[in-house]
């Protein structure tokens, strides 16, 4: 390549990385910043971490986002990683439209969903609260579950099953020593997928949920209504920390795990 | 004798429309070393998939050392496969691999580690047991696919082209391994290839399917001299395939005309006067001179060209009317000939087959 284009290549990836994360970058150093009005740097303190966390309402809109977000990860896992498998395995009449079923939630607008699952509630006379927001979340993380894990067992080769039942084991046997383990790198990345979907959900969470029960996105909303004040900075700091150490984490051992398969 | 350890009664196996496998009827003694050989496509896998109880055959019934199987699921057979891209547990160590088939069968623990033990020791890979699969070369992997099939002493090996991902040299050295180890544990080994040197080296018996069907069985010479078929004698070796009309088909003469040569044939007395008929001889069943012989089915040819493969000499010749032969023979008998020259042909008519033309629909 030639020095020239070398120099703009460069220079053009440096100016993407730039317009992605400066926002960002921004937003945590001026979570640090001495001064009520969010513009100006005036000095460096730690007081809106300390504020964050003496605010009941947010700590309790965290909590209800963590119930929420754990919930619906533990149960799109579980939906999703079985119609995987069926989809996956066994041919049947409608297999195709059944597949294409669960793709819809990816494409459809959110507020589709969630001005369809409010008629719904209201039809069946629902009160709204805390849980009500786990269907819409969970109908979301299902599909993307489903989607990540297709793709791992399209690499899985099914003659694997095939020698675990040829040496022995029975279809409980084979499912548990061999497919499971072999498609669970699959699973996490899909666990993984659906707990931050349902964390940072704002459309269906904020059309479903009940008065009093707020999940983290919808309490900053409607703080920010108010004037984005540094504390709403400071909970967004922790938030992409924390999510980044957890992405981190599963990256490292993922990336172990094919090691000692010798894939890498 | 022998008693069988794997019959097939009248098994078809019907994919859509097609059938892979059709009224196939088929014993295997114990102790035998089997090969199902044909190209690919001939049903010789399905087969062996029903053996091992990965497809349920249509119609027809499998035994398995005197068992009936039809209702038996594959984790429920006495047999053991190797699969062709071998098929380890990518996320166990060999060991564990090869421990599988034993911990599903709930021996105990110092069993178990016996065992594997002496099954990498028998394949000379007991160095390797805590590696796992992906780390070892092709060769490596193929042997712990075999340790992990026979650690746990199945009635019948199965082996479904065991050596087809391996370069030549380690292939020839497998085959040999494969059939002494076969040897030692008096295994029934069923052995699929669609390699016919393989087949010819390493089996008792052979079997050649073509179609969803059996075209000959028989011990590896029988099928190499005698073919039963035209697919066979074309599919086993190379041979030199004539077609012609019967001119004289006495007990004590028979004769052959094929583009204006008579040629003598072997009388089976399963042909009639006028029948058009193919005729089979080998290469190397062909002897080439520079003079004519005193022989009798002497034939002249023109030398076209020759080829030379270490061991012998590939001889082209062309007959008058272009059909071409082919022959085997030393160097030296060329060395005053060049391309154009005469060149006189003679075999026993004893060493060629002589096939109905039954077979007209195929190439």
């Amino acid at each position: 390549m030639r020095e020239g284009t070398r120099k703009t290549l460069f220079i053009f990836t440096l100016l993407v990385f730039a317009f992605f994360y400066i926002p960002i970058l921004v937003l945590m150093v001026f979570s640090f910043n001495d001064s009520k009005i969010g513009t100006v740097w005036t000095g460096f303190t730690f007081d809106w971490y300390i504020r964050l966390f003496s605010n009941s309402q947010i700590i309790d809109a965290a909590f209800n986002s963590l119930f929420i977000a754990v919930v619906t990860t533990i149960i799109s896992t579980v939906l999703g990683t079985l119609a995987a498998l069926t989809l996956h395995r066994y041919g049947f009449p409608g297999k195709r439209t059944v597949g294409f079923v669960f793709y819809i939630p990816v494409v459809i607008p959110d507020i589709v969903l969630a001005v369809a699952l409010l008629v719904l509630y209201s039809f069946l006379n629902v009160k709204l609260g805390l849980a009500t927001v786990i269907p819409g979340h969970v109908v979301f993380a299902t599909s993307f579950v489903i989607l990540v894990l297709l793709a791992r067992l399209a690499g899985l080769d099914r003659a694997l099953e095939e020698a675990a039942k040829d040496l022995g084991a029975n279809e409980w046997h084979t499912f548990w020593k061999v497919t499971l383990p072999l498609i669970y790198p699959g699973i996490l990345a899909g666990a993984l997928l659906a707990f931050t979907i349902s964390l940072d959900e704002f459309v269906v969470a904020f059309f479903t949920t009940g008065p009093g029960s707020n999940t983290l996105p919808v309490l900053v909303y409607s703080m920010v209504r108010r004037g984005v004040s540094p504390e709403i900075n400071a909970l967004s700091t922790i938030l992409i920390l924390a999510v980044v150490f957890v992405i981190a984490i599963v990256g490292w051992r993922m990336n172990k795990m094919n090691k000692q398969e010798g894939e890498v | 004798m022998a008693k069988d350890m794997v019959r097939l009664e009248n098994v078809s196996k019907k994919f859509g429309n097609t059938y892979a496998v059709e009224q196939l009827n088929l014993d295997i003694k114990t102790g035998e070393f089997l090969t199902l050989l044909g190209p690919s496509g001939c049903g010789k896998t399905t087969t062996l998939r029903m053996i091992a109880g990965f497809e349920k055959p249509n119609e027809g019934n499998i035994w398995i050392n005197g068992e009936k199987v039809d209702k038996v699921e594959p984790y429920n057979r006495e047999v053991n496969t190797v699969f062709q891209s071998y098929s380890l547990f990518p996320h166990m160590t060999v060991a564990e691999n090869v421990a599988f088939g034993l911990k599903m069968k709930k021996v105990s623990k110092q069993e178990i580690a016996k065992r594997v033990k002496e099954a990498l020791e028998l394949v000379q890979l007991a160095n390797f047991a805590d590696r796992k699969p992906k780390k070892l070369s092709g060769g490596q992997q193929q042997r712990i696919a075999i340790a992990r099939a026979i650690v746990n002493n199945p009635q019948v090996l199965l082996l479904d082209e065991p050596l087809g991902a391996l370069d030549l040299k380690l292939r020839k050295q497998m085959q040999l391994e494969l059939k002494q180890l076969q040897e030692e544990l008096g295994m029934t080994f069923i052995y699929v290839t669609h390699d016919q040197e393989e087949a010819l080296t390493m089996s008792d018996r052979i079997v050649i399917m073509n179609q969803g069907k059996i075209e000959q069985m028989g011990l590896p010479d029988e099928i190499y001299e005698k073919p039963a078929t035209k697919f066979v004698a074309d599919f086993i070796g190379e041979t030199n395939l004539f077609e012609g009309t019967v001119m004289d088909a006495n007990p004590s003469f028979a004769t052959m005309k094929c583009g204006g040569r008579h040629i003598s044939i072997p009388n089976t007395g399963n042909f009639s006067k006028n029948e058009r008929v193919y005729m089979s001889i080998r290469p190397e069943k062909i002897h080439v001179s520079a003079q004519a012989g005193e022989e009798d089915n002497l034939l002249s040819a023109t030398l076209k060209d020759e080829i030379y493969i270490g061991s012998v000499t590939k001889i082209i010749g062309e007959f008058p009317d272009g059909q071409k032969v082919i022959a085997h023979g030393s160097r030296d008998i060329l060395k005053s000939c060049t391309r154009g020259d005469q060149l006189y042909l003679h075999w026993e008519p004893a060493d060629s087959v002589v096939f109905e033309m039954k077979e007209k629909m195929e190439v």
